[in-house]
């Protein structure tokens, strides 16, 4: 499944052997290019992986493939942080975000879709409008909000304030929009309530774009590193911020801290390898239009 | 696109505020009750954004009036305009919204110009190639920004580094100014090349194949086609990605930054949400910080109303 549609443009016979070669040239011209490109994406990735998998002394060896292979720098790390801890934290934290902004953009979504209200357009408004707000100047509020909580330091006070997202609502409400009408209205002529029209019909038919949103907004949320850095600040109790611990006054550890690095991108890596054709295709049709 | 909200649940008056007599109660109540399902729908959204959006944003406005340290035991003192005053008299102030548009400038050759290379030269290549091609590009999106960080760190070390190895050069990337701007710029347009290159193969998903299809039966060559019929409908999607890039190159390089320069050396990297976090949380001075943001998030907003009003006039739609 490619990302783009082909289009075959049509043309008279008479010029067909030119464009045939012109098309090949274009054709090997687009693989050099992606290719090309794609290789000097890719490198950092593999240098990442190839690293922590040198022995210790190999640590600064150029050779491109890490032999003899070595996991000396995952036993490191290990030794230096709690890694399944970490690992349990960091996914505890992105399903807890990435369950609630769904929850709350499913919600949303369908108040914009299947009604018509007063207010529509300026509570719409009040949704993207937060992409204006930058992080920075919620942040000292929201950390003296926190610090009153008693939340400071915990995997709650790093979820509570992420649990509503524009992007999932904007995104929702596009998906929902595209059901069919006649579907809300044969619930409707059932006798169902809005409540259980939402559950009963409007889910199970959304449900590959609800799986499509739900791993992008999982893999922002475990990326997610501004707001766990000020809450997490003495604890660090996740993977993104363990990797300091590796970095000192005296001399960065690159093995461990690879290796950690490493860890910390694995299962998103993983995720986007089984599940690209429907990450792709859910955030191409959903259709920032 | 879709028609607008269906009809099956009708459109209904929002419910009065007065207090009505006696005589009307009954229907009254009713109809609040069928006007309320969308505003109960919203509500944990919209209390969520208003608790940790909207709320802090007012309590910034509030702060940026006053003196304070963050210390909850320290008394916050009224200042007036003061922490504005002392703001735009700091030279790192103006500087680091000059930084912010070298590195705007920076990044637009990858949010822009390579997205849009790559996504017509993608309708070229099919098949199996196109979608290895297609994850090695977006990759980077899914590296964690400060595993990023770790990584480019590692391969820009001075001593050891792949960069400097493989281009035979000695440069200390992250601890000369010019270098370490360059190399915050090039991580950044690394990371989000992956999420442009997405947006413009969505763009270009959307045009409707037909139009370059009779354009070339005219007799148009490729390079016109792509001239005058392809690039002014992918207008939309190009002025949204300028729009993203404007209000979040600083959002998107601040974790590197953070991790990576600390916004040095002498304060080459310091862009303006970096600034922000140093005026908060390295000199502990909330007014000072809140303030600035004041100023970032106006300017920032009547930027992007601006562009999104630009758009509006010049770009072209399929319909």
């Amino acid at each position: 499944m490619t990302l783009i549609e082909v289009t075959t443009p049509a043309h008279t016979p008479s010029d067909g052997a030119v464009v045939l070669r012109e098309s090949r040239v274009r054709t090997v011209l687009g693989h050099v290019v992606l290719g090309g490109l794609g290789l000097l994406c890719i490198v950092p990735v593999y240098w990442l992986y190839a690293t922590s998998l040198r022995a210790p002394e190999d640590i600064y060896s150029l050779r491109p493939f890490p032999w003899p292979l070595s996991v000396a720098s995952y036993a490191e790390a290990r030794d230096t942080v709690d890694l399944p801890q970490l690992l349990l934290n960091t996914f505890v934290m992105a399903a807890l975000i990435a369950l609630g902004q769904l929850v709350t953009g499913l919600l949303a979504g369908y108040a914009f879709a299947a009604w018509r209200f007063r207010l529509q357009n300026t509570l719409y408004l009040v949704f993207v409008a937060t992409w204006l707000v930058p992080f920075q100047v919620t942040m000292v509020p929201n950390y003296a909000l926190l610090n009153q909580l008693g939340t400071l330091n915990t995997i709650t006070g790093v979820v509570i304030p992420n649990l509503c997202s524009a992007l999932a609502v904007i995104m929702l409400r596009s998906h929902l929009r595209s059901i069919p009408h006649e579907l809300l209205e044969a619930a409707r002529m059932d006798g169902r309530g809005a409540w259980s029209t939402l559950w009963t019909v409007v889910v199970p038919n959304l449900w590959p774009a609800l799986a499509a949103l739900g791993v992008l907004l999982f893999i922002n949320a475990w990326n997610e590193y501004f707001w766990p850095a000020l809450v997490l600040q003495r604890t660090n109790n996740v993977l993104q911020l363990a990797l300091h611990s590796f970095i000192g006054p005296e001399g960065t550890q690159w093995g461990p801290l690879m290796a950690t690095a490493g860890l910390a991108c694995l299962p998103v890596l993983l995720l986007y390898l089984i599940l690209q054709r429907r990450i792709v295709d859910g955030f191409v049709r959903s259709g920032l239009k | 696109m879709t028609v607008m909200a269906p009809e099956t649940f009708v459109e209904v008056a929002a419910p009065e505020r007065v207090a009505a007599p006696a005589a009307v109660a009954v229907p009254l109540l009713r109809r609040i009750a069928r006007a309320a399902p969308p505003y109960l729908f919203l509500a944990p959204g919209l209390a969520l954004l208003g608790v940790w959006v909207y709320r802090p944003l007012v309590t910034s406005i509030q702060l940026s009036f006053l003196s304070w340290n963050l210390l909850p035991t320290s008394p916050a003192k009224f200042v007036g305009f003061s922490n504005y005053e002392r703001l735009f008299a700091l030279p790192d102030f103006t500087a680091a919204l000059g930084r912010t548009a070298v590195l705007i400038l920076g990044l637009l050759p990858f949010t822009l110009v390579v997205p849009t290379v790559v996504g017509l030269l993608a309708r070229r290549v099919r098949g199996r190639a196109a979608t290895v091609y297609q994850a090695m590009v977006f990759a980077p999106l899914l590296v964690a920004p400060v595993a990023g960080a770790a990584v480019w760190q590692w391969m820009l070390d001075p001593r050891g580094g792949l960069v400097n190895r493989v281009l035979g050069t000695t440069t200390n990337w992250l601890q000369e100014p010019g270098p370490a701007q360059v190399a915050i710029i090039v991580i950044t347009g690394w990371h989000v090349l992956g999420f442009a290159t997405l947006v413009v193969a969505a763009g270009l998903a959307g045009i409707d194949s037909e139009y370059s299809a009779s354009a070339s039966l005219d007799g148009a060559t490729r390079w016109q086609t792509t001239r005058w019929i392809t690039l002014p409908l992918l207008s939309p999607t190009l002025s949204f990605l300028l729009l993203m890039t404007l209000l979040l190159a600083a959002q998107w390089s601040f974790p590197l930054v953070n991790t990576i320069t600390h916004g040095g050396p002498s304060g080459a990297t310091t862009n303006v949400y970096y600034l922000l976090w140093d005026y908060a949380f390295g000199s502990f001075d909330a007014g000072l910080g809140a303030a600035a943001g004041m100023i970032f998030f106006v300017l920032f907003g009547m930027v992007a109303l601006v562009l999104v009003r630009l758009t509006e006039r010049l770009t072209f739609h399929d319909s």
